[in-house]
C-alpha cells in the first residue's frame, strides 16, 4: 500500500485514508437521497432537499477537517481543556429547557442555532479525546499513581453522566471503550484496568439482571423506553414482564405495544437480510420505498439498512472494507506518532469511530440494542459529519507531523 | 499490508487494538453474512409477505334448474370498466409534477413581489412561511391525481356518451386501501354500452373492460318462495378461514333452495397473490387455487306447471290476493308447483337499479299487509274448513257408516251449549254420503263425528297424516300447524263442541296446504303418507352424473284405511267437480277429458278479538287428476276469497287445463312425430 514511510518523497497526507472518506461520502449523499426521495421530490427545491445539505455538510467538514491540519495538533491540544470544559458547560446548558430542544425525539439533545441544530454530544466526544490524550500523556510513571488513574476515569465520567441526562444511551457509551483503550494504550497497570473493567461489568450484569428478571418492586428505575429496548434486545415478553394480575385488556395494550417497539428492528432486519448477494439496486429497495424503515430514522440511523437492502451483502461488504481502511491506516498512524501524545489522540479516534459503526451495524443484524448512534461519515446529520470529518483531520494532522516528518 | 505492519511492530498496545477492531469486524461481517446471505431467504419471505396481497376470487354460483333442466336461477355476466390505477401511475407523477412546479413559480412569483414591495431580500424564516408544508404536498398529490382520474373517466365519458362520475371520497378511499385491485367506474353496462367501449376503448389508456358473474333469476317472481333470496356476504369466513387482504364481494343463501343448499350452490373460493410494486401499485399477479364453481341443484319443479300456476293465480285472483297453490305427484309426494302470492322478485337483492325503483321496491317488500316474503304455502297456519271433511267421512266409513243411508239435515245444527246452531250452506234436505260431501252438509258430518269411537278415528287419521308436524322440507320456514292430540280429546276441557267444529274442519285445526296435498295424495293414492320432495338431485356443473341424489317416494305413513271407504270418498269427490252447480260446489275447476275429483272448502277465521269475520275466510279446493291413475294433486287457498268454489276451483281448472296440454305435448307418439320429421 501507499505507506509514506518508505517511499522516496513522504507523502504529506495519507491518501488510501483519504480516499476512503471521500468514497463513503459519496455513498452518504447516493443512500441519502435513495432514502428521502420519495418523501421530498417535487416542489423542495434540490437545494433544500437532505441530500444536498449533507453534501453541503461534507464540504464545510472538509474545511474543517482542512483547517484541523492547519495547526500541529500540539497546539491545538494545548486548548484542549478549554475545549472539554466548554463542552461541559455546554452539556449543561442544553439539559435547561428552553435552550435545549428536544425535536419531538422526547431527549434533550439540540440546541438551535441559525441554519441549524447542533449536537453538543457529537462535539463532546472530540473534547473528551483531546483533553484525555493530554492528561495521559504524562510520563508512564505517573500512571502508576491511583489518583491520576481516578482522575482520568473522572474526566470520562463527567460527559458520560452529562450526556446520559440528556437522555442519549448510545452517544454516552461510545465513551466508554474509547477511554478505556485509551487509558489501557497509554500505558496504565493491567490491574488496575482489570479491577475497573470486573466491577462495572459486575454492576453492569447486576443492573441488567435486576431490571430483566427481578420482581417489579425490587426493580431500579429507569426510563421506560430504555428498559422497553432493553427489553425487546434480550427477548423479553412484556406481558410476563409486568406485575402480574394485569386485566385481559392491560395485556393486550402490552403485546400490541412489544409488536409496535419490536417493529423498527424486526423491518431493519427484514431490510437487511432480503439486500441477499448483491441487493434490489440504488432506489429499488422494497422495504425503504414502502415505508417500513421507520422514516424518521432511515437516512441517519438506519442509513445502514438502506443500503445493505439495495446493494445487498456486497454492499455491506464494501462500506467495511472502507471504514477498515480507515480504522488501520489510523492504527498505523498511530504507531507512526511522533509521540505519546499524538499515539494517544489517534487512539481515540480509532476507538471511538470503531463503537459507533460497532453498535450501529450491529444494531440493523441485532448483535446490538437499538441507542441513537450514528454512523459515521454514512448517516445524514451535522453534527455528527463534523464531527467525523474533525475526527479525521485530526488523524491526518498526527500523519502530518509524524515521526520521520 | 496495513494490518500486518502493526502486528509485526513491537508494541502490544497497539496490536491489541488491532485486534480488538480486526475481531469486531469479523462479527459485523459474520453477522451480515448470516443475515444476508444464509438467512435470505427468510427475509426475502417476510418482505414477499409484506409486499403480496391476497385476493379473494369468488366462485360462480350453481345453477337451481327444474326437473326438466330449466334454470330457475341462473347467473349472468355482468360487465363493468375498471380502472386500473398502475397503469395511471405515471400520469399521476406527471400531473402532480408540472403542478408542483407552477406551485414553485407561483411562490417564486409572490416572493419577488414580496421583495419588491419590502425593497429587500427575505428572510429564511419569512420564505419558509410561504412554501408549501409537507400536508399542503400530499394534498396536491390527492387532488392532481383525482383530477387526473377524472379528466381521463370525462374524455372516457364522452366516447361511450354517457357520464362517468367518481366521488373524491371514494376515489381517495379505493386509493389507500385497494390501490392494487382494479376500480369499477361503470357498472351493468348494457349491450350497446359494451359495443361502443369495444369500439372506442383503444384511446383510453388504463381502463379495461371486465366480466364477472351475478345471480340472475330469469323468471323474475316466479317459484321465488321456493328459490329464496340471497345477500351480500362481507364476512367470507370460508371453511379454510382464510385471511385475505381483499375479500371481494360476495353473496350468500338467506332462505329457500337458496339458502338451504347455499353450500352446494356456493362453490369454493380461488385465491390471487398480488405483488406490490414500491409504490403500493400491482406489480403482477398469480392464481394460487382457481375457484370451483358451485354445483347445480335439481328441483322436482316443472315449470310449465308453476309458470301456468302463478298464471291463474293472477288471472282470477290478481297479484295482491293472499293465496298459495301446491301441486304435488301424488304417486311419490314430489312437489310440481309451488306457489304464493304476494311474491317478490329476488332479483332485487343482487341486481343493479336505480335508486327510485329500489325505494319503491323495498316499500312493498317491508310492507307488513301484503308480507311479500312469507311463503303462504307452508309458512302459515289455515282453518281447513270443509276439505277436513274428506278425513272426517273416512274415519265415519271405517266406523261403520252406511253411504247410502238417508239423513234429514234441517239446514243448521242445534248444538247443545250454544245459543245459536252451527250453520250450513247445504241447505235442508236428504243427504246420503255422496251428496252430503259434495254439497258440503255441516249437519250431516257434525252427526257423524259425534258418534261413538269416530273421533278417535279421526284422530288416528290425523296423525297418521301427521298434521300438526312439519314435512322438513325447509326446517326454518314450516308450520306445523294444530292438531289436538288423544290426550287433549280425552280432557275434561274438551266439549261435545269441540268435536262437532273440528268434523267440520273448524276450532282446534290448523294446516298448511302443503300438509293438505299430502293427505289429498294419500287419498289419491290408495293410502300412502310420502314426504314431500322439492330437490331431486345435486349435479356438478358441467356433469350429468349426481353427486348426491334425494329419494322419491319416501314413505312417511300408511293410512291404513280401507279401499273401500277411500273409493266411496273419491267417488263422491269426482261427483263434486263432474256435477254442474249446485249439486257440485267444484264444478268450476272440470276441465273435458281430464276427470278431476275434488272438494271445496270455507272456513271462517276469528279476527284478532277471536270473533267471527265474514270477510276473512279461508276458502280451499283440493283435487286429483286423472280419476283413474292420479298423476296430480292440486290445492288452491285463498285467504279471504268468496268461497272455495268460487274462489279457489277457477284456479285449479286453468292449471288443469295447463297440465293436460302439457302432457299432450309430451306424449310419445308426438314425440315421435317430431322426431321423424325432423328426420
Amino acid at each position: 500500500m501507499l505507506t509514506g514511510i518508505h517511499s522516496e518523497r513522504p507523502s504529506r497526507i495519507d491518501i488510501p485514508q483519504l480516499l476512503a472518506v471521500l468514497c463513503l461520502m459519496v455513498l452518504s449523499v447516493a443512500f441519502v437521497y435513495s432514502a428521502t426521495r420519495l418523501n421530498e421530490i417535487g416542489v423542495t427545491s434540490f437545494y433544500h432537499q437532505t441530500f444536498f445539505k449533507q453534501f453541503i455538510w461534507f464540504i464545510l467538514g472538509l474545511g474543517a477537517a482542512a483547517a484541523v491540519c492547519m495547526v500541529d495538533y500540539h497546539i491545538i491540544c494545548r486548548w484542549s481543556f478549554v475545549a472539554y470544559w466548554l463542552c461541559i458547560l455546554i452539556l449543561i446548558v442544553v439539559l435547561i429547557p428552553g435552550i435545549g430542544k428536544t425535536h419531538g425525539w422526547g431527549a434533550r439533545r439540540w440546541i438551535d442555532l441559525p441554519g441549524f441544530q447542533f449536537q453538543p454530544s457529537e462535539f463532546a466526544k472530540l473534547a473528551f479525546i483531546l483533553a484525555q490524550a493530554n492528561y495521559l500523556s504524562r510520563p508512564v510513571d505517573e500512571l502508576r499513581q491511583r489518583s491520576i488513574f481516578w482522575s482520568a476515569i473522572g474526566l470520562l465520567l463527567l460527559p458520560f453522566l452529562l450526556i446520559m441526562k440528556e437522555p442519549d444511551l448510545g452517544s454516552a457509551l461510545v465513551l466508554v471503550p474509547t477511554g478505556l483503550i485509551m487509558l489501557t494504550v497509554a500505558g496504565t497497570p493491567p490491574r488496575y484496568m482489570l479491577q475497573l473493567v470486573g466491577i462495572g461489568a459486575i454492576l453492569g450484569g447486576l443492573l441488567v439482571t435486576d431490571l430483566l428478571y427481578a420482581p417489579p418492586k425490587y426493580r431500579i428505575k429507569m426510563k421506560e423506553y430504555q428498559v422497553k429496548r432493553l427489553l425487546v434486545y434480550f427477548g423479553r415478553n412484556y406481558v410476563s414482564y409486568s406485575a402480574p394480575g394485569g386485566d385481559a385488556a392491560e395485556q393486550r395494550r402490552l403485546k400490541e405495544e412489544q409488536l409496535k417497539d419490536e417493529y423498527n428492528v424486526k423491518q431493519a432486519m427484514i431490510a437487511v437480510g432480503s439486500g441477499g448477494m448483491w441487493g434490489e439496486g440504488w432506489r429499488q429497495g422494497q422495504q425503504n420505498a414502502l415505508g417500513y424503515v421507520p422514516k424518521a430514522g432511515k437516512h441517519n440511523d438506519f442509513i445502514f439498512c438502506v443500503i445493505a437492502e439495495e446493494l445487498g451483502f456486497f454492499g455491506s461488504v464494501v462500506v467495511l472494507a472502507l471504514y477498515s481502511v480507515i480504522l488501520f491506516t489510523g492504527i498505523r498512524i498511530a504507531g507512526q506518532a511522533r509521540d505519546r501524545l499524538g499515539k494517544l489522540l489517534a487512539v481515540g479516534v480509532v476507538t471511538l469511530l470503531f463503537s459507533h459503526i460497532f453498535i450501529n451495524i450491529g444494531m440493523n443484524i441485532r448483535i446490538m440494542p437499538v441507542t441513537g448512534v450514528p454512523l459515521p461519515l454514512l448517516s445524514y446529520g451535522g453534527s455528527s459529519v463534523l464531527g467525523s470529518l474533525i475526527a479525521i483531520g485530526l488523524l491526518q494532522n498526527i500523519y502530518m507531523y509524524r515521526k520521520a516528518y | 499490508m496495513l494490518i500486518f505492519d502493526q502486528l509485526k511492530k513491537d508494541d502490544p498496545h497497539l496490536r491489541f487494538l488491532a485486534i480488538v477492531v480486526l475481531a469486531g469486524i469479523l462479527i459485523l461481517l459474520t453477522g451480515l453474512w448470516w443475515v444476508q446471505l444464509v438467512s435470505t431467504k427468510y427475509f426475502q419471505k417476510s418482505l414477499e409477505n409484506q409486499s403480496t396481497r391476497s385476493v379473494r376470487i369468488p366462485a360462480i354460483r350453481g345453477k337451481i334448474l327444474d326437473r326438466n333442466g330449466i334454470p330457475l336461477a341462473d347467473n349472468r355476466p355482468f360487465f363493468s370498466v375498471d380502472l386500473f390505477l398502475e397503469d395511471l401511475s405515471g400520469k399521476y407523477q406527471s400531473a402532480f409534477n408540472s403542478a408542483a412546479s407552477r406551485l414553485k413559480t407561483n411562490i417564486n412569483l409572490q416572493i419577488a413581489a414580496k421583495e419588491k414591495l419590502l425593497g429587500r431580500k427575505l428572510k429564511p424564516q419569512e420564505r419558509k412561511q410561504l412554501a408549501v408544508s409537507e400536508q399542503g404536498l400530499a394534498l396536491l398529490h390527492q387532488q392532481t391525481r383525482y383530477d387526473a382520474t377524472t379528466a381521463l373517466l370525462a374524455s372516457l365519458g364522452e366516447k361511450l356518451s354517457q357520464p362517468i362520475s367518481l366521488t373524491q371520497t371514494n376515489f381517495e378511499k379505493w386509493y389507500e386501501k385497494s390501490r392494487v385491485l382494479p376500480l369499477p367506474v361503470l357498472i351493468n353496462l348494457n349491450q350497446t354500452q359494451i359495443a361502443r367501449f369495444e369500439e372506442q376503448s383503444g384511446t383510453v389508456p388504463g381502463v379495461d373492460l371486465d366480466v364477472t358473474s351475478l345471480r340472475y333469476y330469469p323468471n323474475g317472481a316466479m317459484a321465488a318462495h321456493v328459490l329464496g333470496f340471497l345477500e351480500r356476504d362481507n364476512q367470507s369466513d370460508d371453511v379454510q378461514s382464510r385471511h385475505f387482504s381483499y375479500p371481494l364481494t360476495d353473496y350468500k343463501g338467506v332462505t329457500g333452495v337458496e339458502g338451504l343448499f347455499d353450500d352446494a350452490l356456493h362453490g369454493t373460493a380461488g385465491a390471487k397473490s398480488v405483488v406490490v410494486n414500491n409504490q403500493g401499485f400491482r406489480h403482477s399477479e398469480t392464481i394460487e387455487t382457481p375457484p370451483s364453481p358451485g354445483e347445480n341443484v335439481v328441483l322436482t319443479i316443472d315449470f310449465n306447471i308453476q309458470k301456468a300456476a302463478e298464471a291463474a293465480m293472477r288471472t282470477h285472483l290478481g297479484v295482491n290476493a293472499h293465496s298459495a297453490v301446491v301441486v304435488m305427484d301424488p304417486r311419490n309426494g314430489d312437489i310440481l308447483t309451488m306457489a304464493s302470492q304476494p311474491a317478490y322478485d329476488p332479483n332485487f337483492f343482487v341486481q343493479p337499479m336505480d335508486p327510485a325503483a329500489r325505494e319503491a321496491q323495498w316499500e312493498l317488500l317491508q310492507d307488513t299487509n301484503r308480507r311479500p316474503q312469507l311463503n303462504r304455502a307452508m309458512h302459515e297456519n289455515y282453518h281447513p274448513g270443509s276439505i277436513f271433511k274428506i278425513v272426517v267421512g273416512l274415519a265415519a266409513l271405517e266406523q261403520g257408516l252406511d253411504p247410502n243411508a238417508k239423513f234429514h239435515s234441517l239446514g243448521n245444527y242445534p248444538m247443545k251449549g250454544l245459543r245459536e246452531p252451527i250453520g250450513d250452506t247445504a241447505g235442508p234436505g236428504d243427504f246420503d254420503f255422496d251428496r252430503a260431501l259434495a254439497k258440503s252438509s255441516n249437519p250431516y258430518f257434525i252427526t257423524q263425528g259425534l258418534k261413538e269411537g269416530v273421533l278417535p278415528r279421526i284422530l288416528e287419521l290425523g296423525h297418521r297424516l301427521h298434521f300438526g308436524e312439519k314435512t322438513g322440507l325447509f326446517p326454518r320456514a314450516e308450520a306445523r300447524g294444530n292438531f289436538p292430540t288423544l290426550a287433549a280429546v280425552s280432557k275434561r276441557d274438551w266439549y261435545p263442541v269441540e268435536t262437532a267444529y273440528l268434523s267440520i274442519g273448524q276450532g282446534r285445526i290448523d294446516v298448511t296446504p302443503l300438509q293438505i296435498a299430502v293427505m289429498i295424495s294419500a287419498v289419491a293414492n290408495g293410502g300412502d303418507v310420502y314426504f314431500p320432495r322439492l330437490v331431486s338431485a345435486i349435479v356438478p356443473d358441467g356433469e350429468t352424473e349426481p353427486s348426491e341424489t334425494f329419494p322419491s317416494a319416501r314413505l312417511r305413513d300408511k293410512l291404513g284405511v280401507s279401499e273401500r271407504s277411500l273409493r266411496i270418498v273419491r267417488e263422491a269427490m269426482l261427483a263434486d267437480v263432474q256435477r254442474p252447480a249446485p249439486e257440485g260446489t267444484g264444478h268450476a275447476a272440470a276441465v273435458p277429458d281430464f276427470p278431476i275429483a275434488g272438494k271445496t272448502g270455507t272456513a271462517e277465521v276469528e279476527n284478532r278479538n277471536g270473533k267471527k269475520d265474514r270477510s276473512l275466510k279461508d276458502t280451499w279446493f283440493v283435487s286429483f287428476a286423472p280419476y283413474d291413475s292420479p298423476r296430480y294433486a292440486v290445492v288452491v287457498m285463498v285467504e279471504g276469497g268468496a268461497s272455495g268454489g268460487l274462489s279457489c276451483a277457477p284456479v285449479a281448472h286453468d292449471i288443469y287445463l295447463a297440465i293436460q296440454k302439457h302432457e299432450q305435448n309430451l306424449k310419445p307418439g308426438s314425440k315421435a312425430g317430431t322426431l321423424a320429421t325432423v328426420q
